[in-house]
């Protein structure tokens, strides 16, 4: 739970969205500022953050705040 | 700093997007400042990086980023958003895999005389790019330098072939050094050595270099913007002028008064060698132009003796332009050295070991810059380093012989006691004034002048190189002199800026000499050419403006004094009638270049 809160911490800070607006079905299609651009900011954000590497394929399987969260629990194992 | 940024870390992708997003509450305080980049990659996502490090010094900047691999066009088209922006600064960054993509896949296939010709394919670009920037634009131009970075070094097996990879970025980076030197208010950034001390390792990202050609990792872009901002501060920025430095353990160890002459630390040998390797880095700051002097509670004849009699302290009497070493408290003998020097607390650095003097420095002189030097005695050329004090983006030839021109001016003001007459002192200078119109040789000097003088500035009007070289574009006259007398030469020290309001009305919309120059009626001279070329110009009217700031009292009544006559109280203008024929001073030769 800490976690999934620093995560949307993060990206509240890059997607510039109020974190109570945040939520596991947070996505592209929601977040106005989520564009492919930000998506790689999003991505350089969580591996400084949480200190882990991402793949391109976890970076093209990260398509809404769940998946980010499952990929990362992945990581964090 | 920014109080605002005080206690921040500001370290990770995420607190830099955070801070962005704060700094918006702060926007009042900082001064707006309009950046355009051009790039060959999508260096949008620099911007966090740049405006964060920014508003730390002061900034609020507004970046502006050209469709990415689209910088000729948009520089070339008169219409784009980057003439619509009308930026303040732009950054022209360019990865040599995408100016010349072949070059990077198939290196080992090129010889010499192909490289050569590819280096000057890539420079043609620049040039091109560059005049249209400079004839549509005022703003400063930032150029970044090239890398080659290979994203793996596989493809080059041959330890020659890589050898003469750098070679060839040594080569071309040489060359766009250049080109920048040659075009008014460009700077040059170095990027190569960036990325060799962050490592290329560090560098790259392959995930993002695959998927989205950005060329460096999130630490490189975070060190990217670091050194943007800082070279952008120091464009924008009046720089320092005087180092003042403290002597017992700071540039020998030890104490002179207690220790004597063979007990301090100044050798080749450890310890002695940390102070030695601090005493270079003075030298080499000194020989960039910086002014240098001591404060230093000490006896006057113990530390003279350092500077005399050991041979291992490579600092000498004649390096300092003022010497304050005696028991009275260090802001009295800061103050002493600003007056001597001519030059404003604003423009003094102080280095000093001990931090009780440098808490009274900064208590009593706010003005001045004092650095927080660290214990660790090897760490000192590194922190004045950091400081970005000294950071110079260009040296003028002035700038090189600043101190000799200093101490020659030291010698006339001693040669000024012993004559009785001020107009047989003046003529015993035997003084040459050149005056001539400003050139592509000169403009960066004549901008420099405008931009650093304070007390001898009738407007304190502060002016690019490119704006001067509009000025002269549009039919204004840009002049410059420069003095010689039986010392030396003092290299180019008045500017005079006069421009036509209306037509055959023409009006002096600068007037500067820098002061080690004033009070030898050089003034005169300089305002009777003037007087004398608008007469040439078949004008009608001649004024003189004169705008009060903080510092410039001494010209008050420059122009009343030199049968000007008020015209307009309220903006302080003058009028000459050109019926008068001005006084003429023929101690003074004049040289029309």
């Amino acid at each position: 739970m800490r976690e999934f809160n620093k995560l949307k911490q993060v990206v509240s800070d890059i997607l510039e969205v109020n974190i109570d607006d945040i939520n596991e079905n947070s996505s592209p299609d929601n977040i106005e500022k989520w564009d492919s651009l930000s998506h790689i900011k999003l991505v350089m954000a969580i591996e400084a953050e949480f200190n882990v590497k991402l793949t391109p394929e976890d970076m093209m399987d990260m398509l809404s705040v769940k998946l980010i969260k499952i990929i990362l629990a992945e990581k964090l194992e | 700093m920014v109080e605002f940024f005080k206690d921040r870390v500001i370290k990770t992708p995420a607190s830099y997007a955070k801070t962005l997003q704060e700094v918006e509450s702060i926007k009042g305080q900082l001064m707006p400042i309009n950046i355009a980049f051009l790039s060959s990659y999508t260096s949008e996502i620099l911007s966090p990086y740049v405006s964060v490090e920014l508003a730390k010094k002061g900034y609020y900047s507004d970046n502006y980023f050209a469709p990415f691999n689209q910088f000729e066009q948009e520089v070339l088209n008169q219409n784009s958003d980057l003439y619509n922006k009308n930026p303040d600064v732009v950054v022209v960054h360019n990865m040599i895999e995408d100016m010349y993509p072949d070059l990077v896949i198939n290196f080992a296939k090129y010889n010499e005389i192909e490289l050569d010709s590819i280096a000057q394919q890539v420079i043609e670009r620049y040039e091109t790019i560059l005049e249209s920037l400079r004839t549509r634009v005022k703003a400063d131009i930032v150029i970044v330098n090239f890398s080659m970075i290979n994203v793996d070094e596989v493809g080059s097996i041959h330890s020659a072939v890589k050898q003469q990879k750098n070679q060839f970025t040594q080569n071309i980076n040489k060359k766009l050094l250049l080109l920048c030197s040659k075009t008014s208010s460009c700077y040059s950034i170095d990027y190569m050595d960036m990325v060799c001390k962050v490592g290329v390792k560090e560098w790259i990202d392959r995930k993002l270099y695959f998927m989205a050609r950005i060329p460096f990792t999130g630490q490189g872009q975070i060190e990217f913007g670091k050194m943007l901002a800082e070279t952008i501060n120091s464009i924008k920025s009046q720089p320092y002028k005087c180092l003042v430095l403290d002597l017992d353990n700071t540039i020998w160890g030890g104490v002179i008064g207690e220790d004597g002459l063979s007990g301090i630390q100044i050798s080749e040998y450890y310890p002695g060698n940390v102070f030695k390797h601090f005493q270079r880095t003075v030298l080499n700051l000194r020989n960039q132009g910086v002014l240098l002097a001591i404060a230093s509670k000490n006896n006057l004849n113990d530390a003279m003796e350092v500077f005399q009699e050991h041979s291992d302290c490579l600092l000498k009497e004649s390096d300092f332009a003022a010497i304050e070493i005696n028991w009275d408290d260090k802001a009295t003998n800061i103050q002493k050295i600003a007056k001597k020097l001519n030059i404003g607390l604003d423009s003094i650095v102080f280095f000093d070991d001990n931090p009780v003097e440098r808490q009274w420095v900064s208590d009593k002189l706010p003005q001045v810059k004092v650095i927080d030097v660290p214990k660790d005695t090897m760490l000192y050329s590194k922190t004045l380093h950091d400081s970005n004090c000294f950071n110079f983006l260009v040296m003028t030839a002035e700038d090189k012989s600043k101190t000799k021109m200093i101490q020659l001016n030291q010698q006339r003001a001693e040669l000024s006691e012993n004559s009785k007459d001020i107009d047989s002192f003046l003529t015993s200078l035997s003084m040459v004034v050149s005056i001539g119109t400003s050139d592509s040789v000169t403009v960066d000097r004549i901008a420099q002048l405008t931009n650093k003088t304070n007390q001898f500035n009738l407007t304190t009007k502060r002016y690019s190189a490119a704006e001067i070289n509009k000025f002269i574009e549009s039919g204004n006259i840009v002049l410059y002199l420069s003095v010689e007398d039986c010392f030396g030469e003092h290299g180019i020290s008045g500017v005079a800026i006069i421009k036509e309001s209306v037509e055959c009305e023409w009006i002096i919309d600068t007037f500067l000499l820098s002061c080690r120059i004033i009070g030898k009626k050089i003034e005169s001279v300089f305002l009777n050419e003037i007087v004398n070329i608008i007469k040439s110009k078949k004008a009608s009217k001649l004024y003189g403006q004169y705008i009060t700031s903080r510092k410039n009292h001494l010209t008050k009544d420059f122009y009343k004094k030199h049968d000007f006559d008020l015209s307009d109280e309220e903006n302080g203008v003058w009028e000459y009638d050109l019926q008068k024929i001005p006084r003429t001073i023929d101690f003074i030769k004049i040289n029309r270049v």
